[in-house]
Order: C-alpha cells, then sequence, then structure tokens
C-alpha cells in the first residue's frame, strides 16, 4: 500500500530527536490545559498558536497535536479523580471512573481510561493512515460548488444531529459566519461590518473568539458554582498498572465498538463530546449488568475513554483531506494551518506530503508518548489541582489575556476576549453549542469564496447545487441532516412505535 | 434572582440584534449582483437574516415556554461570585492599558490572592511579581513576543 510507504517516510520525519521532544513537551502542556478547568483543548491550542507561528509547520503542529492528546488525557484524569471533567468530552467519564476511584481502585480506573483512550486513538490514526488518500483524491474532483456542499454538510448534520435546540445551533453558527466577515473583504478591498471601528480593519481573530468563549467563559461558570475540589488521594503503583493492562484484553468488544463510534463521530462532525456519551450509552444497554453502570464499571470508563480519543483524532481526517474540521480543535488548528501559509485540503496531499504523514506518524508516536507520559506524570498533575482556585483562576486569566494579546499585538482584543467570555458564560448556561460558532469563524473566509465562485460559475443561480450527480448527493445528504429530528417525528408517526426511542438515557450529548 | 426565561429572551434579543447589526452593515456594501458575482455584503446579509430568524424563533420559544423556564438561572450568591471573579478581571484589562501588561498581572495576582484568597500580603505580592517574572522570562527572552509595557519598564529602561 502506497499510504503505508508514505506513512514509513513520515515516522523518518516525526521520529528526530528534536520531535520526540516536542511531543513530551506538547503532552504535558497538553495534559495542564486539560486538568486545569477554564483552559480546555481548543483553548489551549489557540493560546499556543501564537508562538508556532515562526516555528516550521511540521514542529508546529506535532507540538499542536501532541498538546490535543495530553488535553484530552488530563480531562479524563480530573474526571477519575475530582469528578470535574477537565474536558466536556470527559464528562461520560466520570459517571464510573470516579466511583472507582473512590473505592480505592483509582489506579485501575486511570490506567483503563489511558489505554482505552491510546487504543482509541490508534485506532483512529490507523483510519486516517487507509482512508487519507482515498479522501483527498476524492476531493480533487472537488470545485466550489462542492466545497460549499461540504461545509453545508458539516453544518446541517451540527444542527439536525446536535441535541440542543437547532435554532440555537444556528444562532451560534450564523454568528461566526458573521464575526468571520468583519474587516477587509478579500475579493472587494472594501471594509465591512467595522460600524467606523478602526479597530476592527483587521477582523476578528477566531483565536480571540476561542480565548473568550471556551476560556474566560469556562472560568465564570467554574467560579459561579464556588467550585471545591475534593479529589481522591492517586497513587499510580506500577504493579496495578501492569495488572489492569493484562485484564484489558477482556474488554475488546467495547473497546472496538466504542472506537468505531468515536471515528464515526469524528469524521462526520459530531464530535468526541456526543461520541463519548453515545458509547457510554450503547456499553450499558448492551451491557449483561446495565445496573452496575454508575457505580465502578470498569466498561464504563472503556468505553467513553475509548470514543473520545478516536473521534478526537478521527477529526483530523476531515480537516487534512477536505478542508473541514470535524471538532472546534481541529478547526483551531486548521486555522494554524491557515496562518502558517499552508492550504488545508486536497492538495496539501500534493503540495505537502511531508507535512501530511510527518504529522499522521507523529499523531501514532505521539499517543503513546502521552499514554506513557500521563501514567507517569498524574500524581503530579493530581497535585496541581490542590493549590487553591484563588490563585490558580487569577493565573488563568492572565495566561488567557497573555495569549490573546499575542495574537495580533492589539489591545483592543483584550476587550473583545472580556466581550466573549461573557457570550461564552450566557451560551453555556442556556446550551447554545459553541463548536459551531468556532467552526464558522474559521471556516467563514472559504465558505464565502466557495459561496461567490459558485454564483459566478452560475451567474446566480441556484441550480448549479444540483448541477451534477456529485454536488446533488452531498446537498442531499446535508438536506436529510438537517431535517433529521423532523423526519424521526415522521417516521415515527407512521410506524406505530414499539420501542419509545432510538437511544437509551445518558446518550444525550451537551455542548 | 434572574430566571431562566428572562435570560433566554435577553440574550435571543441581543443575538437578533447583532442579526439585524450584520444585515444594515452589509446593506451598505451591496447585496445585489455586481459586476464581479455576488455584492460583497450578500453573504454576511444573509447570515445577519439567518441569525435575526432563528433568534425570533429562540424568542418565541422562550415566551412560550416562559411557565417552563421558571427555574432560576443566576441566585444572588451566584452573580456575587461571578461580580467578584470579572470585576478585578475588567480592572486587570484596564490596569494592563495604563500599566503594561506584566506590572497589571503582578498587581491582579497579588491582590486576588490577598484580598480574595486571604493569603498574607508577602505571600502573595511574591506569588505576582514571581509569576510576573516568569512570564517575562519565557514570553521576551524564550518566544521573543512582547507583551504591552507601562511606566515601570520605561523608567528601568527596558525597552
Amino acid at each position: 500500500m502506497d499510504n503505508f510507504a508514505s506513512l514509513f517516510d513520515g515516522f523518518r520525519i516525526a521520529l528526530s530527536f528534536q520531535h520526540v521532544i516536542i511531543m513530551v513537551a506538547g503532552v504535558l502542556l497538553g495534559i495542564l490545559v486539560g486538568v486545569l478547568p477554564g483552559l480546555g483543548a481548543p483553548n489551549g491550542v489557540s493560546l499556543l498558536l501564537p508562538l508556532t507561528f515562526s516555528m516550521d509547520p511540521v514542529s508546529a503542529i506535532i507540538l499542536l497535536t501532541s498538546m490535543y492528546w495530553g488535553a484530552l488525557f488530563g480531562g479524563s484524569t480530573t474526571s477519575i479523580l475530582f469528578n470535574i471533567p477537565g474536558e466536556p468530552s470527559s464528562v461520560a467519564t466520570t459517571f464510573d471512573g470516579y466511583p472507582m476511584a473512590k473505592q480505592g481502585r483509582a489506579t485501575e480506573a486511570l490506567t483503563l481510561a489511558f489505554l482505552s483512550a491510546g487504543f482509541g486513538a490508534l485506532v483512529g490514526v490507523l483510519v486516517i493512515t487507509i482512508l487519507s488518500t482515498w479522501v483527498a483524491t476524492f476531493a480533487m474532483q472537488f470545485s466550489s460548488p462542492e466545497y460549499l456542499a461540504v461545509y453545508f454538510l458539516a453544518f446541517a448534520s451540527f444542527i439536525g444531529l446536535g441535541g440542543t435546540s437547532p435554532f440555537k445551533t444556528i444562532v451560534s453558527m450564523g454568528l461566526g459566519f458573521g464575526f468571520a466577515t468583519v474587516g477587509m473583504d478579500t475579493i472587494s478591498g472594501g471594509l465591512r461590518l467595522t460600524f467606523g471601528f478602526s479597530e476592527l480593519l483587521s477582523g476578528i481573530s477566531f483565536l480571540i473568539a476561542v480565548i473568550g468563549l471556551f476560556g474566560i467563559g469556562e472560568l465564570m461558570l467554574t467560579m459561579e458554582e464556588g467550585l471545591r475540589f475534593d479529589g481522591v488521594r492517586a497513587k499510580v503503583s506500577p504493579r496495578d498498572v501492569v495488572k489492569t493492562i493484562r485484564h484489558l484484553p477482556r474488554y475488546w468488544v467495547a473497546l472496538l465498538r466504542s472506537s468505531a463510534i468515536g471515528v464515526w463521530m469524528g469524521i462526520t462532525p459530531g464530535g468526541p463530546t456526543a461520541a463519548s456519551f453515545m458509547s457510554y450509552g450503547l456499553a450499558k444497554r448492551v451491557s449483561r449488568r446495565p445496573e452496575r453502570f454508575g457505580q465502578g464499571e470498569p466498561e464504563g470508563v472503556v468505553s467513553p475513554e475509548a470514543a473520545d480519543h478516536a473521534a478526537g483524532s478521527s477529526a483530523i481526517l476531515p480537516m487534512l483531506a477536505l478542508g473541514v474540521p470535524g471538532s472546534a480543535t481541529a478547526a483551531v488548528m486548521m486555522g494554524g494551518l491557515m496562518i502558517w501559509g499552508l492550504n488545508p485540503g486536497p492538495m496539501l496531499f500534493v503540495e505537502r506530503p511531508d507535512f501530511v504523514w510527518g504529522l499522521i506518524a507523529s499523531m501514532y508516536l505521539g499517543n503513546i508518548v502521552a499514554v506513557i507520559v500521563v501514567l507517569m506524570t498524574v500524581p503530579l498533575f493530581a497535585s496541581i489541582l490542590r493549590i487553591p482556585f484563588s490563585i490558580i483562576g487569577p493565573i488563568i486569566v492572565v495566561v488567557c489575556f497573555i495569549g490573546a494579546y499575542t495574537v495580533g499585538s492589539r489591545e483592543f482584543d483584550l476587550w473583545l476576549v472580556l466581550g466573549f467570555g461573557l457570550m461564552g458564560y450566557m451560551f453555556k448556561k442556556l446550551e447554545y453549542p459553541i463548536a459551531p460558532l468556532v467552526l464558522a469563524m474559521v471556516l467563514g473566509d472559504k465558505a464565502e469564496d466557495a459561496f461567490r465562485q459558485s454564483m459566478i460559475m452560475s451567474k446566480g443561480s441556484l441550480s448549479i447545487f444540483w448541477s451534477n450527480g456529485l454536488v446533488s448527493t452531498l446537498i442531499a445528504l446535508a438536506l436529510v441532516l438537517l431535517f433529521w429530528p423532523v423526519l424521526g417525528i415522521l417516521v415515527r408517526r407512521m410506524l406505530p412505535v414499539r420501542s419509545s426511542s432510538a437511544f437509551g438515557q445518558g446518550t444525550v450529548p451537551k455542548s | 434572582m434572574l430566571m431562566r426565561s428572562t435570560a433566554e429572551i435577553g440574550t435571543a434579543l441581543i443575538t437578533a440584534g447583532l442579526g439585524i447589526a450584520a444585515m444594515v452593515g452589509a446593506l451598505e456594501f451591496g447585496i445585489g449582483w455586481s459586476s464581479s458575482g455576488p455584492g460583497p455584503g450578500a453573504f454576511p446579509f444573509y447570515m445577519g437574516l439567518l441569525v435575526a430568524c432563528a433568534s425570533l424563533v429562540n424568542l418565541a420559544q422562550a415566551m412560550i415556554g416562559r411557565c417552563r423556564l421558571q427555574e432560576a438561572f443566576l441566585n444572588g450568591e451566584q452573580a456575587l461570585r461571578v461580580a467578584a471573579f470579572m470585576g478585578p478581571v475588567i480592572l486587570f484589562v484596564i490596569a494592563t492599558l495604563l500599566l503594561g501588561m506584566y506590572v497589571a498581572a503582578a498587581l491582579y495576582l497579588t491582590l486576588t490572592m490577598w484580598l480574595q484568597g486571604g493569603y498574607r500580603l508577602m505571600l502573595s505580592a511574591l506569588t505576582g511579581i514571581g509569576a510576573a517574572a516568569f512570564f517575562y522570562v519565557v514570553l521576551e527572552y524564550l518566544f521573543q513576543v512582547p507583551l504591552p509595557k507601562g511606566p515601570l519598564e520605561a523608567a528601568f529602561g527596558l525597552y
């Protein structure tokens, strides 16, 4: 297979001493942001991104993706030890992880979580390795209308399958596109939606939005709840780790099932959060002893973790091959690629194979490094959470604002962060999803260009969106996803109901 | 106490306002057909329209479901905690613009630790200044990213 030959070249790039050091550093930083409330993966990557502008793109992406893996692992650590999900996608891990830790099985829970997460991630990367060239070749046939259709498909699946109010998703998405159009218009050169503010001439960076929405917004929520960390003391004893590793193959069905769910949800923009909830729900439904779920059932840790990480890593596939990110963090990374002067999408495989395959190879290595590092550093990071929040909170605030300033050295951005923070707080409390906003801000220019070029091609007629088989299929698929909730109701009306709902409890994805 | 329904209605009104603002702003640039395809205002206009319409649906849903949404959105104690957090953050931003980011960070960390965390002033000041010095070394030397500086740095001739 060609892909594996390319992958081998990738390993030669990724396996340099410098890159392995970057991986370890990225994973450590990632665990730190994953552990700290208010600093999740999307926010952490946004904060680090401005510091990578001067790095070579391969090293930069290895740093950012390693940070992403670290953040996902860090999120699971706090879920298990503190019952506080460091990431929205590790909420489902608290259901059984924390009870296990309270029963004195913290090592077992952590080891299971990390190993199944690593397994899920490797499945995700394997899928990327196998499918990426194929998807990229397929996407070579795309021109503007097809791209617009793919973007439409991505947002339609958010709206139709998001689990929250579809109209709130539309508001969030539309605002994102609106923010993206602020400032200089690349085609006409005009200044749009600046309302006379000279500070808005250069536009609103998606990084500022992410730092505000995810960073300050999340901190406000944390403060409001008056958070206290009552953690379970964790000592990771090597004996228990080895014992748990030997028990892992017992859960092979759960591992494979959850990874499959995760890969699917990662490639379609369902995201890791939805994947972990769905996987947990399904594990409970098919289990022979569903009553033990929620009381420290190991499978309740394995399932959401494997799905979470499989989704997290496979979200990189559509980002690389199509230029459509599958999660908020992937969206931020894609924005980074564009800032480094790379053009995510099928041409990237032709123009910069070293970058693509170096990245994919680093995903294998990065996850293995992450599992090892996280197992060794659990006690260290758990002790960080014992530092009172009146110290940690303000330090996170300072880091967020420093990060915001480094994006473009604009003082106005500091006010924007405050504004977005307030918005993130309200949106989270009122269950407006935030990921569509971030995706829309990153994709805004590309989507608008695709829209304008399609219109020019067709001289203003919308019929271009069903002018050939490919674009019609994409649009039709998008419409099905968009009206999925309505279709569901219709189908249920027509078929007199036997089972009340397709999914059991605990499968409702939040955020 | 702020009710959930009030918060829903308020947010829907604000997002509707943003949508309408985008539409009005976009009209200026032409939303129709121009010599180079759709006018520059077309895309923001229709996005604004979408946001405004969806906000109206959210507004209607919040109005209709008002009795269902009678839970508290924010009670007094929570509001106080959020204000105690955000107040100093806003002061920190103002201080950054006046004094530079490092001095502002040192002050902000010291004062929140001392006044809100209940630590001794000495320990708070040490932590605050130490953190600011750490950021200074990492950003200015390691990454060579300059942050806003104020009169103190100027007095030391640091830039």
